[in-house]
């Protein structure tokens, strides 16, 4: 019935479900507290800011792709998106999408159409011009995007997704430029390199709880709670595995392999 | 748009889809072959990421046309050598196919070699990185300057020669609290997708559906 070798992991998925379920039917009840994300709540200063200069905001996802396991992230970078474009909208500041996989451009356009459509300024919103196909090829990818940074000179610079090589290209070309960076990723490797030259970042998880942050949703809230609770179940067992070992047992590994 | 194509109809494919791959992951049931269900729905996908191809195409077309027609400052030549390029590259890939010499050649002298050019100007940005970043302004980051000088002078062969005794010290900081740390950073991460992707699941996170009012969420 359950394929061996997967049975923990399933079962696991089962828990923490369970949890992500629970946290939203008790913030029904109250509202949980977030701790703050400085990268999120310095959003609306990022659009007054290229509102106040007349200067366009770029975001970009990076390479996500939909229907590779990057996907996650790139939902997250959309949920971003959505928040951003309706600031932008209200502002009356452009905002440019820079794609890399094709496949999200008819997401990106609805999205973006709606949250116009939302601010009240739906004629504002000229698709071919904001959401711009930059390229299926990382590098050409990377080098329009940062040719869009010379020319154009974005006041603003937010880039959430999954990031390869392209970051620290990105991130030090907007730098120079005196863009106000916002970076956010789930890829570790690419995580110092932002943190090193952004203004702002959003460290791996952060990324995909900025949707619930944002919505300021008691639901989605509630979601992160029972996530966090799934981070302490973590926490506990990696304590156990340690002592179970440290005394001789592979009773934990064993569970792990099930 | 009603509300069951905007919202009901989505999600439910998402649902579905979602609950098939975790199944085909997970279970075995003889008799349901999850497995070829699940690569038909790759293959589904696989075939929509060639249609949206053409969404790009034209995009380019518009956005940079529309510079060459405009005569933008600084901008139309490259939008026409783009044009041309792209033009170059449909014609001998529909004439003579993308696995011939050459379509094969085309592709290694331009894009194989510019691609290489952009990829080795890393470097220089790392650089200017790292200067502005190694400045001991607080405790936090004279910790990075430590750190990073020692990983530095680890990586410079002649350093280390001279100095081997940075080479178990940077193989410290790197197995112990560079892992512990890109680990918690991992199962963070790996959880925060589960949340999303469990959020996706029921409907709940609907960022990727654009803005929708209240009665659209569904309460």
């Amino acid at each position: 019935m359950f394929v061996t070798g997967r049975i923990f992991a399933l079962g696991m998925l089962v828990v923490i479900w369970v949890f992500i379920l629970g946290g939203m039917e008790l913030a029904k009840r109250a509202m949980p507290t977030f701790r703050k994300l400085a990268g999120l709540d310095a959003l609306p200063e990022m659009v007054g800011r290229a509102a106040e200069t007349g200067k366009p905001v770029h975001f970009t996802t990076g390479l996500g792709e939909l229907n590779t396991n990057m996907a996650s992230q790139l939902v997250a970078g959309l949920s971003v998106l959505a928040y951003v474009s309706e600031l932008c909208a209200r502002d009356g500041v452009r905002i440019v999408y820079s794609v890399y996989q094709s496949q999200v451009m008819p997401l990106a356009t609805e999205l973006m159409k709606a949250a116009y459509t939302s601010a009240g300024k739906p004629e504002d919103f000229d698709a071919e011009d904001q959401v711009r196909y930059m390229s299926g090829e990382q590098f050409a990818y990377a080098s329009a995007v940062q040719g869009f940074a010379e020319r154009e000179r974005p006041a603003a610079n937010i880039m959430i997704g999954p990031f390869y090589a392209e970051s620290m290209l990105f991130a030090e070309t907007f730098y120079r430029i005196g863009s106000i960076q916002l970076a956010g990723t789930a890829r570790g490797y690419q995580i110092p390199f932002f943190a090193v030259v952004c203004d702002y970042l959003l460290i791996a998880e952060e990324i995909y709880a900025a949707g619930a942050y944002l919505s300021k949703d008691p639901i989605l809230a509630g979601s992160i709670r029972g996530q966090d609770v799934g981070k302490l179940l973590a926490l506990v067992m990696m304590i156990v595995g340690i002592i179970l070992t440290a005394l001789g047992s592979s009773a934990l590994i064993n569970l792990l392999k099930m | 748009m009603s509300i069951v194509f905007k919202r009901t109809l989505p999600i439910v494919i998402v649902f579905a889809t979602a609950l098939l791959f975790i199944l085909e992951f997970f279970v075995t049931i003889p008799g349901i072959d999850f497995k070829s269900a699940a690569t038909t729905v790759n293959n589904w996908g696989i075939i929509l990421t060639a249609f949206t191809l053409a969404f790009g195409a034209v995009n380019l077309f518009i956005f940079q046309g529309r510079h060459i027609l405009r005569r933008t400052k600084g901008q139309w030549p490259f939008s026409l050598w783009m044009l041309i390029v792209i033009v170059i590259f449909i014609v001998i890939g529909v004439s003579s196919g993308v696995s011939s010499g050459q379509y094969t050649w085309l592709y290694s002298a331009s894009y194989f070699a510019l691609s290489a050019t952009v990829y080795s100007s890393l470097g220089f940005y790392m650089t200017s990185g790292i200067y502005r970043a190694l400045r001991a302004k607080n405790i936090e980051s004279g910790l990075l300057l430590i750190v990073g000088i020692i990983a530095l002078a680890r990586n410079a062969p002649a350093v280390a020669a001279g100095l081997p005794i940075i080479i178990p010290w940077e193989a410290w900081i790197s197995a112990v609290p560079t892992t512990s740390a890109q680990r918690g950073i991992m199962i963070g991460a790996a959880l925060g997708a589960l949340a999303l992707g469990i959020r996706t699941m029921i409907g709940r996170e609907t960022g990727f559906l654009g803005k929708l009012t209240e009665a659209e969420k569904g309460g």
